[in-house]
């Protein structure tokens, strides 16, 4: 037998081609983690039907997890329960049937006083074409897990509510509007709000992120707002700036830039926010996708680095281990789930989880992939990381962490 | 116990004139009736990977072969001439620069009412998913047609950016393209015409389902994570969902369960598609213009064994013979009938009866690939390879069979 040095070399190519093969498939796995199908059409099982579901908005409160979803144009969303120990679906609310005309609830939850949540939402466009006014939900969980909202109206008409946070000892809530970014408060007890455009992009910022640079207000709108310890409230705002309101004056602060790669500041906007047990402040830049942590005392933000090379960082918590659990990356690219540890480890990349999703009709259990995952949040004690997708059919992703 | 001679006589002439009709099926099908048939002037070229098609204007089967890394050679097998061309590279002929390079077509190979043969391209390999953005990495799948007569080759353009185009169908009426991409599993509506892609998102799981199919309106069929069928309806331009999943065997893993179909096949006269489950079924859809249609349990691929998991067998093809029978040929990627041997099924959909025809070790057949394609003779088409060693090397070659008559090369 005679070998050709091209037989040979082309041998020698798929040698090294399947070798590597053996490393595509290598996926976050937890042993105990398991998706929680909530997302399904035409079915007669409790599920949210396509283009209705992508999961925006999240918390859990003892074992029900609480999802607020964002859906397509002209259709509108849910706010939904599953339960963490019967790893299912239990309850769910067509948001439609209490304020109608609303196509997102993805500001995120605020929990207030006795466990009552509240979120903010961006309404479908109105016939004329004009953007519809979004409400603020009050949103109460009953021990049977049903699902009951109060709406406490519009902060600002033709606005919709971009992101919300609160202040439980100051009864207040806090929030950007949309397509804006108007700041407002909203006093819980005298049901009363109260708008400032300090932190509003101005004309000639809009001209200049929309007409020069073809963004859209959620590209540089602040999607997350913090309140610290000392009920300050953080928030971004154009151009790749970080703010504070100051409650007690009602003053604004521009403090500090936002962590950017060079060129890309018009992109520059705070995705999420997250506060360690210390208090320190941690926020995802979504035009490049740093992590940084914010000294409140000093206002200075420390650039903590990329967890992956794409940009976002959509959404983060802290586990029960103390690590902090972030979602980096979205479309054109996919999701990654990311730990940082600051004192050892740093960060850790895992990649697409892909855990074991049952449910009636698939007893024997399928293995889902999360690609686009939009939220993750942490049970009360710390020791379930839930993370919600985004998607045209969306799934609950969970895994469990150590002390 | 008494023995009775009467029955005994009756059994033997029952056993004679059975094994004197097996013989006689034997003898219909010979080795005559197979064809293996080289693709020439590619010396790299790997593999097939579904992507065959029957050119019925022009009676050319055309396939992509590649070198499994970064090149695909475009080939046509004259059925008059029995002629092989190769047409030369895809990535040459649609201009793709060294970043778009473009690893599989692997997408079936479907004729436009323009004589144009359409198809989609895959990554492929590894470094497909998470090289990205990264120098080496996959810029994403494109769609492409090419004509037979003419050779114009046209590139139609991107899918999904990173994203693979795995398989593809068209709607001869209005030109609008089918697609699904890889690996986030959505569903794709391409209208060249307009130049306009409506991506109604992801339908799957882990892992991708490889085949859609249409009807004869026009109508693209799919399946979402629980192999329950999912269909385009071109008339509301939305889709709709199969209440029930397609059968399946009891104990079916659920890795089988997400990958949905592997092949079809059309029989349009009698209004019914013959499909073909990553879990080893064979299934009758009869399709409706509005709605999904009845779909019929036909039975597994091969006759149940207790060496054999009955959802084991592996058939990434199928074909319809003239005779209404079906052919397939089982095995690959480590899932065989008979181990170590591939094995060419023909199945009675009337009877259900299985019949194997022919036998390969894997060195000769070791997987074959392809959906519904048949000549006008009634010849019928799989994009076949076989194994050159047990490192997945393999080399690809074109099969020609025909269950009514002697194949030529």
């Amino acid at each position: 037998m005679i070998f050709s040095p091209i037989k040979v070399l082309t041998v020698a190519t798929l040698v090294f081609l399947a070798d590597s093969s053996f490393s595509q498939y290598t996926y976050y796995k937890p042993t105990e983690g398991f998706g929680i199908e909530v997302s399904l059409s035409n079915t007669n099982l409790k599920r949210m039907p396509m283009y209705r579901n992508s999961i925006a908005s999240l918390a859990v409160i003892g074992d029900n997890i609480i999802g607020g979803t964002a859906a397509d144009e002209k259709l509108a969303p849910y706010l939904f329960v599953a339960s963490l120990n019967k790893k299912e679906l239990i309850e769910l609310k067509d948001l439609n049937e209490v304020v109608k005309g609303q196509r997102s609830i993805q500001s995120g939850f605020f929990k207030g006083k006795n466990n009552t949540l509240f979120a903010g939402t961006i309404a479908n466009k109105l016939e004329n074409g004009t953007t519809g006014s979004g409400h603020i939900l009050q949103v109460n969980i009953g021990t049977n897990a049903n699902i009951s909202i109060t709406d406490l109206g519009t902060p600002v008409r033709g606005e919709g509510v971009n992101a919300i946070t609160g202040d439980e000892k100051a009864n207040m809530l806090y929030g950007i509007t949309y397509p804006s970014g108007i700041f407002f408060s909203y006093n819980i007890a005298s049901k009363t709000f109260k708008t400032y455009k300090e932190v509003a992009p101005t004309k000639a910022q809009f001209d200049t992120l929309v007409n020069e640079y073809h963004e859209k207000p959620e590209e540089f709108l602040s999607s997350s707002l913090a309140v610290d310890n000392k009920g300050l409230v953080y928030g971004s705002r154009a151009i790749n700036k970080v703010f504070y309101f100051n409650p007690s004056d009602e003053s604004f602060h521009t403090v500090s830039d936002l962590p950017e790669v060079w060129g890309r500041r018009t992109l520059g906007r705070v995705d999420a926010w997250t506060k360690s047990s210390d208090g320190s402040l941690y926020g995802g830049n979504g035009g490049d996708g740093q992590l940084f942590q914010l000294d409140a005392s000093t206002n200075n933000v420390k650039n903590l680095g990329k967890p992956i090379m794409m940009n976002r960082l959509r959404s983060m918590c802290f586990g029960a281990n103390g690590k902090l659990y972030g979602i980096a990356g979205a479309l054109p690219g996919y999701a990654h789930l990311f730990s940082y540890e600051p004192k050892n480890e740093g960060f850790k990349d895992l990649g697409n989880p892909q855990f074991i999703l049952k449910a009636p009709g698939i007893e024997q259990g399928i293995e889902w992939r999360g690609f686009q995952l939009r939220t993750i949040t942490a049970s009360e004690d710390g020791k379930y990381i839930v993370m919600g997708e985004d998607e045209a059919l969306s799934q609950l992703l969970i895994f469990p962490v150590g002390d | 116990m008494q023995l009775n001679y009467f029955k005994i006589f009756l059994s033997f002439v029952g056993c004679c004139f059975f094994a004197f009709q097996k013989g006689i099926g034997q003898q219909s099908i010979t080795k005559a009736n197979i064809a293996f048939i080289d693709y020439t002037g590619f010396p790299e070229g790997q593999s097939t990977w579904d992507d065959i098609g029957f050119s019925s204007k022009y009676n050319k089967v055309v396939v992509g072969v590649t070198n499994h890394r970064d090149k695909v050679a475009l080939f046509d097998y004259d059925v008059a001439s029995g002629k092989m061309t190769n047409n030369g590279l895809i990535g040459d002929l649609a201009h793709l620069r060294d970043f778009q390079w473009q690893a599989k077509i692997h997408s079936k190979i479907i004729e436009g009412n323009d004589g144009y043969m359409y198809f989609s391209t895959d990554g492929g390999e590894s470094r497909e998913e998470y090289f990205m953005n990264h120098p080496s990495g996959y810029a994403g799948g494109f769609f492409m047609k090419w004509h037979p007569k003419t050779k114009d080759f046209i590139n139609l353009g991107m899918g999904m950016q990173y994203e693979s185009i795995k398989d593809i169908d068209l709607d001869p009426q209005t030109g609008k393209l089918y697609g699904v991409s890889y690996p986030q599993v959505h569903f794709l509506v391409y209208d060249p015409a307009k130049n306009s892609m409506k991506d109604f998102g992801r339908l799957g799981s882990s892992h991708v389902p490889r085949v859609l199919f249409t009807d004869w309106w026009g109508n693209c069929y799919y399946v979402d994570w629980r192999q329950r069928l999912v269909k385009y309806e071109k008339n509301s331009d939305s889709l709709i969902f199969a209440a029930t999943s397609l059968p399946a065997f009891e104990g079916t893993p659920g890795g089988k369960i997400v990958t949905g179909i592997t092949a079809y096949a059309k029989d349009k006269k009698n209004n019914v598609i013959y499909l073909i489950t990553y879990g080893a079924k064979i299934v009758a859809l009869y399709p409706d213009k509005i709605g999904i249609g009845k779909v019929v349990d036909l039975g597994g691929v091969a006759d149940s064994s207790s060496k054999i998991n009955p959802w084991g067998p592996y058939v990434p093809n199928l074909n319809i013979g003239n005779n209404g029978k079906l052919y397939y040929i089982v095995g690959g990627h480590g899932n065989y009938v008979i181990e170590n041997k591939t094995v060419l099924i023909e199945f009675d959909p009337k009877t259900r009866k299985h019949t194997i025809i022919y036998e390969y070790p894997v060195d000769e057949l070791s997987e074959a690939t392809g959906s519904d394609t048949k000549d006008k003779e009634g010849n019928l088409y799989f994009a076949g390879r076989r194994d050159l060693d047990k490192n997945d090397h393999s080399a690809p070659f074109l099969i020609k069979f025909n269950p009514g008559k002697k194949v030529q090369k």
